[in-house]
């Protein structure tokens, strides 16, 4: 009787878990006994990992660019990297994300909502920041807080003073004096007033100097303590996400390669090193791309191990860096 | 949606000094209230258009919560917010100077909300579908057939102008009256509505 009854739950569970993508489950089971010496069993269960922004099977074509059948997660409470060259698709992708640009087919939904009916809900908890200026550049930060402040139920002018004296920006002059990087840091300030629990940004650190990337990275791994904040952020200078991105998703030409935890990274790929006689027609199925000199090659893969199995120690392995993995898979599509 | 309609107002608030002076000036010198009105107002919108459309707006806009319903629709709110502004101001500012031989009529009022809402409703069709400098050139191709009118078809049209318009405003029967609002009505919403399905497919 307590079997089945558990079996029933379980499949309900595992049913939503299939159907909706949306939650991982966990169940546990425990078998007690109580003072009368019965036994009954105990289920605990849960859900975990909730994915804030999901795109599935998503079709886009533009004149020669196109994004095919290109699905990504993205999981609340982490910070994820979205790297790709340039016109991999990444400003595209945000364009769908923040619904700029609505697909020609697959869904998009966010914190398990989809766009059509739910715009404002969905955008009250979203805070974005541009590579772009999209500002008025005529009106001061002080105007703007004017114009952006009723757009949203849940404003804090407590936490937006806060953020203005912390990052120095000038209340009184034209945005169109501002710096990129104060534009930047006035976009957090109103995302974080609004308590949006997803941040999305394109591209904050192009164009900024080292000591101001730096800063921002600060900033946003304090935001990152409280686990409830979710940071969806692309770039093409990689050295940033190793200081704070726990995932990593690339894409290339339009199509997603791989979302996959930072330390995995390090683990499966590697950049392997070695004379050219080792390398033939079947050896070099076992790479992503080959690099060939003079003297030598140099090439990538995705599987550490099973190239330490075949070439052994004949070969050079070291850590690729994200660049080396962007470079390899260029070459090699 | 009121934001959208007081933003715009917060972003010209600099150069609305000047419209107010400017205005001065032309109530002193006598230029007909109804003109005043319709320039100042079409004038008003179309710088507004510009600022959103230099300053990549549509990308804040859209990112905010906002939908793209909302911030059609408080264009063409704001049009009609806009001219009655234009109007209590002019008409204020006349009845200042002239006291109480300033003139004024209903029929004027509803001759500038129709002028301005006919031109309007060509306006922000072509606004959402293309961008404001083809405006330009539609006013510019509109400035071309009124000339072509004026020289080949119908010598005096300045004065058939207004004539028309004396007529407009001597006219008796209300039903008249009522046949044009309702035209006029009728071509805002529809207007509106095709701004709504422009602008909701487009991308930015």
């Amino acid at each position: 009787m307590y079997i089945l009854y558990i079996e029933c739950i379980h499949n309900i569970f595992r049913e939503i878990s299939r159907n909706t993508d949306l939650f991982y489950l966990f169940v546990y089971f425990a078998k007690e006994t109580d003072a009368q010496g019965n036994a009954y069993i105990i289920v605990y269960g849960g859900w975990m990992m909730e994915n804030v922004i999901e795109l599935q099977n998503i079709h886009k074509s533009f004149k020669g660019f196109q994004v095919k059948d290109f699905s990504i997660n993205v999981k609340k409470g982490y910070v994820t990297g979205f790297i790709g060259g340039n016109g991999a698709g990444k400003s595209t992708t945000i364009k769908l994300i923040m619904n700029l640009l609505q697909q020609d087919s697959g869904t998009v939904s966010l914190f398990g909502m989809k766009y059509k009916g739910h715009e404002k809900e969905i955008k009250e908890r979203i805070g974005f920041v541009y590579d772009e200026n999209v500002f008025y550049e005529n009106v001061t930060l002080k105007d703007m807080k004017k114009i952006i402040k009723p757009a949203y139920k849940n404003w804090d002018d407590k936490i937006f003073h806060y953020y203005v004296e912390k990052f120095e920006l000038p209340l009184n002059k034209n945005m169109k004096n501002f710096s990129k990087g104060m534009k930047m840091k006035a976009s957090l300030a109103i995302a974080l007033a609004h308590h949006a629990e997803l941040i999305i940004m394109d591209e904050p650190t192009a164009g900024l100097d080292p000591i101001f990337r730096r800063e921002l990275l600060n900033i946003l791994h304090e935001l990152m303590q409280d686990g409830e904040k979710t940071i969806f952020f692309s770039t093409h200078i990689t050295t940033d996400l190793d200081r704070i991105a726990d995932y990593i998703t690339f894409i290339h030409n339009g199509e997603h390669i791989f979302t996959k935890e930072f330390y995995k990274i390090e683990e499966e790929y590697a950049i392997v090193k070695g004379k050219l006689d080792l390398l033939d027609k079947e050896t070099e199925q076992e790479f992503i791309s080959i690099r060939k000199t003079n003297v030598g090659f140099e090439a990538l893969t995705a599987d550490k191990n099973r190239v330490a199995n075949i070439f052994g120690d004949f070969v050079i392995m070291e850590k690729p860096t994200l660049e080396d993995i962007m470079y390899y898979t260029k070459k090699g599509w | 949606m009121f934001n959208l309609i007081f933003k715009d107002i917060l972003i010209q608030k600099k150069v609305f000094l000047f419209y107010i002076a400017t205005l001065v000036i032309y109530l002193l010198v006598d230029i007909s209230p109804i003109l005043i009105v319709v320039v100042y107002s079409l004038t008003f919108i179309n710088t507004a258009l510009s600022y959103d459309e230099k300053d990549n707006a549509n990308i804040l806009l859209n990112s905010l919560p906002y939908t793209r319903k909302e911030i059609v629709s408080s264009r063409y709110v704001g049009v009609l917010i806009f001219t009655s502004l234009f109007i209590m101001l002019t008409y204020g500012g006349r009845f200042l100077l002239y006291g109480k031989e300033a003139s004024f009529s209903w029929k004027a009022i509803l001759l500038i909300m129709g002028l301005v809402m006919v031109a309007i409703s060509f306006m922000l069709p072509v606004f959402y579908k293309f961008k404001r400098q083809y405006l330009v050139f539609f006013a510019g191709a509109l400035v071309g057939i009124y000339l072509l009118m004026k020289n080949l078809l119908v010598p005096n049209l300045n004065n058939a102008l207004r004539e028309l318009t004396q007529k407009f405003l001597t006219l008796q029967e209300t039903q008249m009256y009522f046949l044009a609002i309702f035209t006029i009505v009728i071509l805002y919403i529809g207007s509106w509505l095709l701004s709504i399905r422009i602008y909701e497919r487009k991308a930015f």
